[in-house]
């Protein structure tokens, strides 16, 4: 080893290897040390989310929630205009397994009717006598399947002759298990979409501004301040009297919920511009910068990452408001209204004093509202913890 | 002495002692205590003093009522602090007034007398007075008639029907201190009905009070400080104010009903309290009301039903529906209160009018066509609307009167209302309206029979909306019912944009002869299945358009004859021939009538009678079924 200062003007003598470099020549990592060192964000996410117990499990129910609404129909017993008009305000009815001691399988008994001539209350009593048999995979009420191929199958039917309300009936007739099942297809989609669209525009915008700052950032601002001072109630009055009336409710809130996601990007371009403010005078982008990256890879590459778990927490909390929010506008003739079956629809019919007193299972929508909400939220609290794994 | 004479003087001799019989009997009567302490500190004087000469007997017994005793306060909801004028309608005191039969007869006046249908001569009871004790003359009509009705300023937004006859007002003349004359050129059927109507026809005010408000009669200084210290524009608006007589907003006005408001608004509660001068006595000289005290409360429409139900009112029937008999029931004995049931006095529940005034040209020409009117009503199950809703308690009928009332006919009721799909189907097919594949007709324009029906929107509508969607899709007309504000429905109506509506029936099933038949006929520009029409009439011919169909010009006439009839026959004839042609052609289309109202009292409060019909006019709610004679059973 050359130990003596080179003299003037001569080369700095230091050495340099050819070997390739081994970051690990000192301490060996053996395979199973690799995979957990090594791992690639996706992984470690995973296994972070995996650590949440809650999540995992909210994760998993609302899957199976989004896989019910592709076969709604199937599932549910009856047909969703089905109307029992010998049985308006049946109350639920209980499945047994034994009869008398006696193993018979999965039935329900027959009920009767009779109407309390002094309160005029419909009274239903389990009839003991009659037993119908509850079968699986069988023919029932006839429905087009996705609107297009013509089916009758059901997960459960009872026998000819029988009712099978698992969650009672309406003031119609109509089975509110049905209904419910049904309402989770409009309840779980269509308000996402304009949460999807009012995130899209809202991130691109929003990084822009933040990303470039000065005059674009300058533009964006007073777009945003000109959108939020779009005062709404007039806004949707217009959008009524535009909407062509023979459009099917559906069409109409799918209409209101894209003008609505047009109008509610801003509060979050906000959000995400000022956080880029801050995120792009780290040294990561100027390094990312010098290496010529391109705005658009720098934003959604090293920036948004950055601040993810902000995002998942107000997608997971606008989620909720949506579904909740989605009767507000029928006020107006703009939600979701009957015909149109969704949970809102169905708690909004069960806001009076008879629901609550005399036909408490009409408020049963309520479970899956609170059920998906709260699994929303969990699901959010997990993703935003593995959205930041070092944390 | 000739025999006539003969009788009138038995007869005079009779009056008399049943006069003085009256007074011998009223001076033995005791005072109400409620008004004990104002007597005793001399600001009232006794009864007999406070009664007119005459007071107005109600024979309890032949009402089939039981005798009652002073006292007590009654309870009541309402929706909206300008509801405080039903009390005007309940108390139900009035110049001429329905009976329980629905005829006429004097009330406020102590007679009154008609001459060719057209020389109307009311007289005063002697001795009648103000609610603040001062006297009830032919003054207070002149001063209304001379000083308000005739004055520009004051008059201008007045221009009610029920006064004028070919548009010409009456000549009015004070004969006495107790006597008055109104006389048109030609017969004025309206006149009387108005006056006893539920929102009635006042040709009277308070002139000792009122005068102080008018520039005519007030010192100009004066006035001028009432006016600023008010707050008001000037001093018209100031006398309509202080003198709105329905709405009983100014609870200093003298009035005449059982019960005064003592609650300026705004408030969320108001206090009505007894009418020491009221005119009306019960058989034993008892003066009425019964009740000393109703408190009206303010309350959202949607938790009246919760609130009657837990027992916080002693009397309630306005926004209870018959879906909250059930759970009112059933809580009826732990808060101890009744339920009884009377009916809804509508020609109908719920009433689609096809808008023969569309600006859809092709729908216009359908619509206009008795046969697809006839289709769309023989379309409808209005059994099962009956079972499903109503418990099978309401009727079938067409949109017309009821059974209770004197004009009934079972052919209106029945005109096209048996469900008969076929037939339906057949007079479209028979219009040219071919079914497409997919079931639904094709106008004749190649458009499919789609239809949006507009309706204001209570929950029960909108079942019933989706029942009719059911039916009618059977007969290949497709409907989309759509919720609209109710002002706005009948906007669009006038303007053409509305297709179909759906909203309640027509107000007349328990019409008497004397009453207008003016629904029946375009008479204005509310009515959804012929705004244009209508508006023609009451616009006198400004605006709208002139009726073209062959019916409906028979109608009009039908009408303008009414309007001129001198005899109750002459209009019962009337009436007969247009409800005839109105249930024949289905001019709107009837679902179902005589639907149950609940209607909740307090477990003592009695003299409520258990069957009766609950409407708005001609009965006046409450008012025809006498709720002075409403009394607590203090036992």
């Amino acid at each position: 080893m050359k130990t003596s200062i080179p003299k003037n003007g001569e080369p700095m003598g230091h050495f340099v290897s050819d070997a390739a470099f081994d970051p690990h020549s000192i301490e060996q990592l053996n395979d199973e040390q690799k995979a957990y060192y090594l791992a690639s964000q996706k992984k470690l996410m995973w296994w972070k989310f995996k650590l949440h117990k809650l999540a995992v499990v909210s994760g998993i129910f609302l899957a199976l929630v989004y896989i019910s609404i592709l076969f709604s129909e199937f599932l549910a017993p009856y047909d969703l205009n089905h109307r029992h008009v010998k049985n308006i305000y049946q109350p639920p009815q209980s499945v047994h397994l034994f009869h008398e001691g006696q193993f018979v399988g999965p039935f329900v008994y027959g009920t009767k009717y009779e109407l309390n001539l002094e309160t005029l209350a419909r009274t239903y009593a389990p009839d003991s006598k009659k037993i119908y048999k509850l079968s699986f995979f069988c023919s029932g009420d006839k429905y087009k399947f996705w609107g297009v191929i013509p089916a009758d199958n059901h997960l459960v039917c009872v026998e000819k002759g029988g009712t099978l309300f698992l969650l009672g009936t309406d003031r119609l007739g109509r089975d509110m298990l049905s209904r419910i099942i049904y309402g989770t297809r409009i309840s779980m989609t269509i308000g996402l979409i304009g949460i999807a669209i009012s995130f899209i525009l809202g991130i691109s915008i929003g990084g822009m501004a933040g990303y470039y700052g000065g005059w674009v950032d300058n533009i964006v601002q007073r777009i945003i301040e000109v959108i939020q001072s779009i005062p709404s109630i007039p806004l949707w009055l217009a959008i009524a009297a535009i909407i062509p009336v023979s459009w099917s409710p559906i069409l109409v809130y799918f209409a209101i919920s894209v003008v609505l996601a047009l109008l509610d990007w801003t509060g979050l371009a906000r959000a995400v511009r000022s956080k880029l403010l801050s995120l792009r005078e780290e040294d990561y982008v100027l390094a990312a910068e010098l290496m010529g990256a391109k705005p658009r890879r720098i934003i959604l590459r090293h920036l948004v990452p950055g601040f993810m778990s902000h995002l998942i927490a107000s997608a997971t909390l606008t989620i909720p408001s949506m579904i909740l929010g989605e009767t507000a506008l029928s006020f107006l003739g703009l939600g979701l209204r009957p015909p149109v079956t969704s949970w809102g629809v169905l708690l909004n019919e069960a806001q009076n004093i008879n629901v609550v007193v005399l036909y408490p299972w009409l408020i049963l929508p309520v479970v899956p509202v609170v059920l998906v909400i709260l699994a929303f939220n969990f699901l959010g609290d997990g993703l935003r913890d593995a959205a930041d794994p070092y944390a | 002495m000739n025999r006539v004479s003969k009788i009138a003087a038995a007869m005079t001799a009779g009056l008399w002692l049943c006069f003085f019989g009256a007074i011998a009997q009223a001076q033995t009567v005791e005072e109400p205590s409620y008004l004990a302490s104002r007597i005793a500190s001399g600001e009232l004087p006794e009864m007999a003093k406070r009664l007119p000469d005459n007071p107005l007997v109600i024979d309890i017994p032949a009402l089939g009522r039981e005798y009652g005793t002073y006292g007590g306060s009654i309870r009541t909801l309402m929706a909206s602090s300008k509801d405080i004028r039903m009390l005007t309608v309940y108390g139900y005191a009035r110049l001429v007034g329905f009976d329980n039969e629905l005829n006429l007869s004097a009330d406020i006046l102590e007679s009154y007398d008609v001459e060719e249908g057209r020389i109307f001569t009311f007289k005063i009871r002697a001795g009648h007075k103000w609610s603040d004790g001062h006297p009830f003359t032919s003054e207070d009509f002149k001063y209304y008639w001379e000083d308000v009705r005739l004055n520009e300023e004051l008059s201008r937004s007045e221009d009610s029907t029920e006064m004028l006859v070919e548009g010409n007002l009456p000549t009015f003349e004070v004969i006495d201190d107790l006597t008055v004359r109104y006389t048109w050129e030609k017969p004025n059927p309206l006149f009387l009905g108005s006056l006893a109507g539920p929102r009635p026809n006042v040709i009277f005010l308070p002139a000792h009070y009122m005068k102080q408000f008018h520039v005519n009669h007030a010192d100009k200084a004066t006035l001028d400080k009432i006016v600023t210290d008010a707050g008001e524009r000037s001093w018209v608006s100031l006398h309509i104010n202080k003198g709105r007589y329905y709405r009983p907003e100014n609870p200093e006005l003298p009035r005449l009903d059982p019960w005064l408001n003592q609650t300026a608004p705004p408030a969320e509660q108001f206090t009505f309290i007894r009418n020491p001068y009221f005119h009306r006595v019960d058989d034993r000289g008892m003066q009425l009301p019964y009740i000393d005290e109703i408190i009206v409360g303010i309350s959202s429409a949607e938790i009246i039903p919760a609130k009657t139900g837990s027992g916080e009112v002693d009397l309630q029937a306005r926004y209870l529906r018959f879906s909250d008999y059930t759970f009112l029931k059933s809580a009826s004995k732990d808060q101890k209160y009744n339920v009884g049931l009377w009916q809804e006095g509508k020609g109908s529940q719920l009433a689609i009018f096809p808008n023969m005034n569309t600006n859809d040209e092709t729908w216009r020409t359908v619509f206009r066509d008795v046969r697809f009117r006839r289709a769309l009503s023989l379309a409808v199950d209005r059994e099962e609307l009956n079972q499903q809703f109503f418990f099978g308690l309401g009727r079938p009928s067409g949109n017309t009167v009821m059974e209770e009332s004197p004009l009934y006919d079972e052919k209106y009721a029945s005109a096209w209302t048996e469900l008969d799909v076929d037939q339906a189907n057949s007079l479209l097919d028979e219009m040219g309206l071919e079914k497409s594949p997919d079931g639904v007709r094709i106008l004749s324009d190649g458009r499919p029979a789609e239809i949006v029906l507009e309706g204001a929107g209570s929950s029960e509508e909108t079942d019933i909306a989706e029942l009719l969607k059911f039916y009618w899709s059977k007969i290949g007309i497709k409907i989309f019912p759509r919720n609209i504000p109710r002002d706005n429905l009948r906007r669009r109506a006038l303007a053409g944009e509305t297709l179909m509506s759906m909203d309640l029936g027509l107000d007349l099933g328990l019409a008497v002869p004397d009453l207008t038949p003016n629904e029946l006929s375009p008479t204005s520009q509310s009515q959804t299945n012929w705004p244009k029409w209508g508006n023609y009439y009451d616009s006198n011919k400004v605006a709208g358009e002139a009726p073209d169909l062959p019916e409906v010009v028979r109608l009009n006439e039908l009408f303008k004859a009414w309007s001129v009839s001198g005899t109750t026959e002459e209009r019962e004839g009337i009436w007969a021939e247009m409800l005839d042609i109105y249930s024949d052609q289905v001019f709107s289309i009837g679902t179902v009538n005589g639907v149950m109202q609940p209607i909740v009292s307090r477990d003592t409060l009695k003299n409520i009678p258990e069957t009766g019909i609950f409407t708005f006019a001609p009965s006046a709610y409450f008012g025809t079924y006498h709720m002075d004679t409403f009394y607590f059973d203090q036992k």
